[in-house]
């Protein structure tokens, strides 16, 4: 393949943007060296220790419970025939639609002291009023079950996918050998699949760690919590960005392990004599087993919170389907869609500047570019400040007062850090489809740089374009803790009006922004499913 | 008559530990037809990119039309040799139809329309130009690929397998044709394939490719 060693403007572009992208979180990781103020010692003293243990409760319970049903749901749909299980297959990963936060303020609705399901349960078996049959959801047992409900797809997934690229050969010999299909799982298949199950579990902690709306509701001293009252209660900054910094080390190390157990996660996959997996047609228990299994992780995690969504907006009518609600959505979805094609563009230039220039120090680049998913919505907002802040001072102050610090810049800044993987992974697929030989063609007719990317590529790519454009847009809407720091001034979006709502415990007012919400996260749902029953043909 | 391609002492490999092309000179003279024959893997696709500036050299010299266009630290970029490429995949732009992609190359010029129905006519396939390369057949494809190549008037043209997924009947209808179009235009070509017999018909020399050595028949 050529190779060109001529700097040249493909190259400067991606290093400019890596330069915006690090700056933020290089800016947070530099408070470890600034000085230490007396609230780092009172934090030290008294709360650090909660922060800690809570995440750590908080992430081995949600880890816990997301490979058990990650993991088991996944083998049921890979190796059994039994009722219901085309739709399992897909339906699975609708919890995704649903941002723990969005799902914590519903499990609030339903099993508060009054809420739906003791009201019901009230009137059901006649208990007095300060009787309950369901306990106390707001503490850390309800805030990992919501975590795992609605993150488990994650598992799901690349469990699915690991499953389906076993080889029936490898159970046949199993069976030989005396294993039972409880054992086939157990002992053959799981291990086998350890390194997926490991990446999945990783990014699930990774989110876990992230979320500020869910464990805020609940009022859980965690790390993110920790961050946001440090700043908005203490107003310091820097201790802020201290103890961000510790967060950023914890999720590093998450990282490193999602990265490296995603590199050995095909080490069971296909190879010259693969035979795919026999699917087992079960009788009726084994289906109503396999039913249930399957059914009850969509129950709690999608079923459950619509119902209580369309409880809210059947007894409160649909009166706050008003003009504001309409505002609050029209910005939301304006700046969700600038921000996606802005994110869009960016990884089609990168992923061209690659292609184009075939260069090791522009691939070399694109993972750093990648980090942003992983990086806390609230930690990227705190390095954003922070940069825009220096950079208004320091560069932009012929401007009066502040041009960059409190402007929607900062948001689309971070929707564009945190979403860039998505965006990225989209067109590394599409580019992954044209022949090099179609570039090689193009260029002989004289077609290069700017006319080869408008004239031959972007063409060729317009699926990947707007795939790309949408799953961010619905990534974006969903988002919180950044859009909460950084939104200028009165403005509000879809996230951070429902999360306004709950903290003020007006919760049937929040149904309307949770099911705009809720509609736009079934957009990448959509695109998974298709993916889905693609493999499926596939596999057939 | 003059060389239009020259390779003098060409040197090229994609690791230090083996070299795929060493201390190769040739050179190809205006309206001839050259075959570079060899099983796969030798270095002839290589040696195809090199001459079209899509890959680098390590040592040595390409020159066209009198010109350097490759040798060590110095690349004139494929845009700017005036050449024509033809690959067995056809690379036509599965966005355009086939009257565009004939145009491609000659969208600057006023009348391109005319043009392109010109050379779609002379390989036949005037009827198909408002059709995507998908609607129509590999051996149409092909037949679209060679006008695209050809209409841009290059110095040389550079075939890698051009008929290598024909059928056997359809290669020999589209030999016949081409090498009479290569032969009234004149036109210079290097042509890359692994079917000797090919190669024998089509050429008015062959370079062979073998393990370590070049043979010249």
């Amino acid at each position: 393949m050529r190779s060109s060693k001529i700097f040249s403007v493909w190259h400067g572009i991606p290093l400019f943007i890596l330069l915006f992208f690090l700056a933020p979180i290089l800016i947070i990781l530099s408070s470890v060296f600034a000085d230490y103020s007396e609230n780092w010692s009172h934090i030290y003293e008294y709360v650090l220790g909660d922060y800690i243990l809570n995440s750590l409760i908080l992430v081995s319970g949600v880890s816990l419970i997301v490979m058990i049903i990650g993991s088991l749901t996944a083998w049921l749909v890979s190796n059994y025939q039994f009722f219901g299980k085309r739709f399992f297959e897909w339906g699975l990963i609708l919890p995704l639609a649903i941002p723990p936060y969005i799902l914590a303020y519903t499990f609030t609705g339903l099993f508060d002291s009054y809420g739906t399901m003791n009201e019901i349960a009230r009137s059901l078996f006649n208990l007095e009023q300060n009787e309950m049959l369901f306990p106390n959801i707001r503490n850390i047992y309800g805030a990992i079950i919501v975590f795992s409900f609605t993150l488990y797809p994650y598992v799901y997934l690349i469990c699915r996918t690991a499953f389906l690229n076993q080889s029936r050969s490898m159970f046949e010999v199993g069976r030989t050998l005396g294993l039972s299909q409880a054992s086939i799982f157990l002992k053959l298949a799981l291990p086998l699949v350890r390194p997926a199950l490991i990446a999945g579990t990783m990014i699930v902690a990774m989110e876990t760690l992230s979320d500020f709306g869910a464990v805020d509701h609940f009022a859980i001293s965690t790390f993110t919590t920790g961050i946001f009252r440090t700043w908005y209660g203490m107003y310091d900054l820097t201790t802020a960005m201290q103890l961000a910094s510790m967060l950023l080390i914890f999720i590093t190390f998450c990282l490193v392990i999602e990265r490296t157990s995603r590199k050995n996660a095909n080490y069971s996959t296909i190879g010259s004599n693969f035979k795919p997996t026999q699917v087992t047609r079960l009788g009726s228990l084994g289906s109503f087993v396999c039913f249930f299994v399957c059914f009850i992780p969509i129950f709690i995690g999608f079923i459950l919170p619509i119902l209580e969504i369309l409880n809210w907006s059947l007894r409160f009518n649909t009166s706050f389907f008003n003009e504001q609600f309409f505002s609050i959505s029209l910005n939301t979805v304006l700046l969700s869609i600038l921000s996606a094609i802005l994110c869009t563009f960016i990884a089609m230039i990168i992923n061209f500047s690659i292609r184009y220039k075939n260069s090791s120090v522009i691939k070399s680049i694109n993972p750093f570019l990648n980090i942003g998913y992983a990086v806390p919505g609230l930690i990227l907002a705190v390095g954003i400040v922070q940069l825009f802040v220096f950079l208004d001072n320091n560069i932009l102050n012929s401007f009066e007062g502040y041009f960059l610090t409190g402007s929607l810049f900062g948001l689309i800044f971070a929707y564009i850090i945190k979403s860039y993987a998505l965006a990225n992974s989209t067109y590394e697929a599409g580019y992954q489809k044209i022949s090099q030989t179609i570039d090689d063609s193009a260029r002989v007719l004289k077609s290069t740089g700017l006319n080869l990317l408008f004239r031959v590529h972007f063409p060729i790519l317009k699926t990947s374009f707007f795939t790309s454009i949408l799953l961010v847009t619905s990534e974006v809407v969903k988002e919180l803790p950044a859009t909460l720091i950084l939104r200028p001034f009165n403005f509000e979006t879809l996230a951070v009006s429902t999360y306004i709502y709950a903290s003020e415990e007006r919760m049937v007012e929040a149904a309307a922004p949770a099911t705009a919400i809720i509609l736009i996260g079934l957009i990448p749902i959509f695109f998974i499913s298709q993916m889905i029953r693609a493999s499926r043909l596939e596999k057939s | 008559m003059k060389n239009i391609l020259e390779i003098r002492n060409l040197s090229h490999a994609y690791d230090q530990a083996s070299s795929i092309i060493k201390d190769f000179n040739f050179s190809l003279k205006k309206g001839e037809i050259v075959s570079i024959l060899g099983p796969s893997g030798i270095g002839k696709t290589t040696l195809l990119r090199i001459v079209a500036g899509l890959e680098d050299v390590m040592d040595g010299e390409v020159i066209i039309s009198e010109k350097v266009a490759s040798k060590k630290n110095f690349l004139l970029p494929p845009e700017k040799r005036n050449l024509g490429l033809v690959v067995e995949d056809r690379a036509l732009f599965p966005h355009l139809n086939i009257e565009k992609n004939v145009m491609f190359g000659i969208s600057h010029i006023q009348e391109r329309e005319s043009l392109a129905q010109e050379y779609l006519s002379l390989f036949k396939v005037a009827d198909l130009s408002k059709k995507y390369p998908h609607e129509i057949s590999a051996g149409q494809q092909q037949r679209v690929a060679f006008a695209r190549a050809l209409i841009t008037n290059p110095d040389i043209l550079l075939l890698d397998e051009p008929f290598g997924a024909l059928d056997k009947n359809l290669k020999e209808e589209l030999h016949e044709e081409t090498k009479k179009i290569f032969k009234n235009k004149d036109l210079s070509v290097l042509l890359v394939t692994h079917d000797e017999e090919e190669a024998k018909y089509f050429s008015d020399r062959i370079i062979e490719f073998q393990e370590d050595k070049i043979f010249i028949r």
